[in-house]
């Protein structure tokens, strides 16, 4: 039921919002372009302050800024210290379960202990 | 018996490690990094003062001068204190346990000993570390409960961070000495 295929109601959706974005872009453009004094002699007065026009995209601007900045920052902060035990198990490793050993098969997929990783990466065999 | 071979560390200093083999199961590896030089002191030292001269000449005040050195005196202190380590070593006694000790610039030791009825093993893991990921040598401890388990990682060579053909020597030498374990009878 879940499949990216085009249907109609995704087509009407996807119109509605591309004519409610042009019809928000041109009431953003006549607030922030047009005097106050001709908005007011046509009886609309309860607009916010032209300033906003202004300052809400240098924040928006100045916030995916700090974002780059921000997601490194995170990213350091959970990447796990060298003295965690977090390097080298973790819970679905420590609860796994040995499959029996069966002849001429593929063994099964598991975790090997870092021990036995290292002697067969460092020690040569004899 | 004792060998040094030299080696380089991660970011590309060089680095020396001397082995030397006390008897049948005791061995000590020690890694050496690079003297504090002259010139980066000096570089260091220059910049400093420089600047201090730059905010004499903008403030007229004579007090920036003697700040900056004696922030420099300071500075200096505390990194040959607390920073810079020029040596550490490794010290496997085979049926007693593992010491490890920094040698700071200024003469100071910093010495832990793990017993070995503590140490699993010593192992080469690669972690992540400041956008790398580099080797490094660590000691497992036994969870008390768990015999399979490890309950706390201690990483070796932290200052000095070796590459991994320094570890490698290492690990063999390590491993040595903690098969006799295994093999050894055990003491009730």
């Amino acid at each position: 039921e879940n499949s990216p295929a085009p249907l109609p109601e995704r087509a009407i959706y996807g119109f509605a919002l591309f004519l409610g974005s042009w019809f928000g872009f041109f009431l953003y453009f006549i607030w922030a372009y047009i005097p106050e004094t001709w908005l007011f002699s046509l009886g609309l007065t309860y607009w916010p302050q032209k300033y906003w026009a202004v300052a809400l995209p240098v924040y928006l601007l100045v916030a995916v800024g700090i974002g780059y900045i921000l997601l490194f920052g995170i990213n350091m902060m959970s990447t796990a210290p060298l003295n965690s035990t977090h390097t080298i198990t973790d819970n679905y490793a420590k609860k796994q379960q040995q499959k029996k050993f069966q002849e001429e098969a593929i063994p099964a997929l598991r975790d090997i202990p870092i021990s036995e990783v290292n002697r067969m990466f460092f020690l040569p065999e004899k | 018996m004792a060998e040094e071979r030299r080696f380089r560390s991660a970011c590309g200093a060089p680095i020396a490690l001397r082995r030397r083999q006390h008897s049948a199961s005791c061995r000590e590896l020690a890694v050496r990094g690079p003297r504090l030089q002259l010139r980066s002191l000096s570089a260091a030292t220059s910049a400093v003062w420089l600047a201090a001269y730059g905010l004499f000449a903008l403030s007229e005040n004579s007090m920036v001068l003697s700040a900056a050195i004696f922030i420099t005196l300071i500075g200096l202190i505390i990194y040959l204190h607390f920073v810079k380590i020029d040596q550490e070593s490794l010290l496997v006694i085979g049926s007693l346990g593992i010491q490890v000790t920094s040698s700071y610039a200024s003469g100071k030791e910093s010495t832990t000993f793990i017993e070995m009825g503590q140490v699993k093993d010593v192992v080469i893991n690669e972690a992540i570390h400041m956008q790398k990921v580099i080797y490094y040598l660590c000691i497992l401890l036994q969870d008390p409960e768990d015999p399979q388990g490890v309950s706390e990682v201690v990483p070796l060579f932290q200052s000095s961070k070796p590459r991994l053909d320094c570890l490698i020597e290492v690990y063999k030498s390590c491993q040595e000495i903690l098969e006799q374990r295994k093999t050894a009878p055990q003491s009730s």
